[in-house]
């Protein structure tokens, strides 16, 4: 079985891309840029939304635990799906999900479980991708240890540098004058 | 209490066969008769030997300034942590929660044997926690739920009860 991811390289679904780079090692999963977002399963299905695509991604390679261990911890991991969707996407709530976030925070490493999960990549790419932390006027010290913290792990500074360095506006270089 | 420690570290590391310690003076001090040298002395020395044994260089730290955090904790384990009396253990704690408010492990972001030695230190003092303690020193709460859920580190301790949601949010630290 091989499957193809195809992304939108203007908007890149960031957790989609952290999830791929998860699972690469138990399924393989190619990587191309293109227009639309899309993960290629076979000739008649395929997957459009980014949270689909992780879940899809999640349940074929389940020895990673992406999902959870436990029905309680898979319903968590859907809970924080939709809340990165959600609720970290809507600009005027956005605050008030991190502070939500911080104190979800406060006595856990990861969101849910004692590893990682989907609900770490795809909050992670949430905030990432809307460039809502780190925000130097807000103090919530919960969420900048667990954002730095998975932000330095390998799959995260792959991706994040990878794929948000070419959204970046292209800047002018001296030569140029 | 340091030698169980140390074989608890030894099966965290792998080590197939385990080693015989005797202990030194009043303070039971862990000797470890090596078979090619003089013999160690001492809990940090002994662990810090087995880790490299186990060729887990990585648990020591990273770069010069991760080796010489992992070995300030791994003091301060037995020269704070295991002596302390009752009026010390507020302080300790006080101060852990602030120094792991922005750090998942003691070193930062890398799991060391300096949180599995500090996670046997400190075990005694959190059992006796109450709930709102736990709560009140939140930054250690985590740390400690973190470390014993990490793969292979428990061994000879029970595990410790930590709501992972707070109750007593209305009291600020």
């Amino acid at each position: 079985m091989s499957l193809n991811l195809t992304i939108n390289s203007s908007s890149p679904p960031l957790g989609a891309l952290l999830t791929a780079e998860h699972v690469k090692s138990s399924v393989p999963v190619s990587v191309e840029e293109g227009k639309d977002t899309r993960l290629l399963v076979s000739d008649s299905i395929q997957f459009n939304d980014s949270n689909s695509i992780c879940r899809y991604l999640a349940r074929v390679a389940p020895a990673l635990g992406l999902y959870g261990a436990s029905v309680m911890e898979q319903t968590e991991v859907d809970h924080w799906l939709e809340f990165s969707a959600r609720r970290l996407s809507e600009r005027p709530g956005a605050m008030a999900a991190l502070a939500a976030l911080d104190k979800a925070l406060s006595l856990r490493t990861f969101l849910v479980g004692h590893g990682l999960t989907l609900a770490d990549l795809t909050v992670w790419a949430a905030l990432k991708g809307h460039g809502l932390w780190p925000d130097p006027d807000r103090s919530l010290p919960h969420l900048d240890r667990w954002f730095s913290f998975l932000s330095s792990q390998v799959p995260f500074t792959a991706v994040g540098s990878k794929y948000l360095s070419k959204r970046a506006p292209p800047s002018r270089s001296s030569m140029d004058e | 209490m340091a030698l169980r420690e140390l074989a608890s570290l030894e099966k965290y590391l792998g080590l197939k066969k385990p080693n015989k310690y005797s202990t030194q003076g009043d303070k039971k001090v862990p000797v470890l008769q090596n078979n090619n040298g003089p013999p160690l002395v001492g809990q940090v020395t002994i662990a810090c030997h087995l880790v490299k044994e186990a060729k887990r260089a990585e648990l020591l730290g990273d770069g010069a300034e991760g080796r010489a955090v992992v070995q300030q904790w791994l003091e301060y384990k037995v020269t704070k942590l295991d002596c302390c009396c009752k009026e010390d253990i507020k302080t300790i704690l006080k101060d852990l929660n602030l120094y792991l408010q922005d750090k998942v492990y003691l070193a930062g972001n890398q799991f060391t044997v300096a949180d599995t030695l500090m996670y046997y230190g400190i075990h005694p003092l959190i059992v006796d926690l109450a709930i709102q303690e736990k709560e009140q020193y939140v930054n250690v709460t985590r740390w400690f739920d973190h470390i014993q859920h990490y793969p292979g580190v428990r061994h000879h301790l029970p595990p410790v009860v930590v709501l992972r949601n707070r109750i007593y949010t209305g009291r600020l630290h």
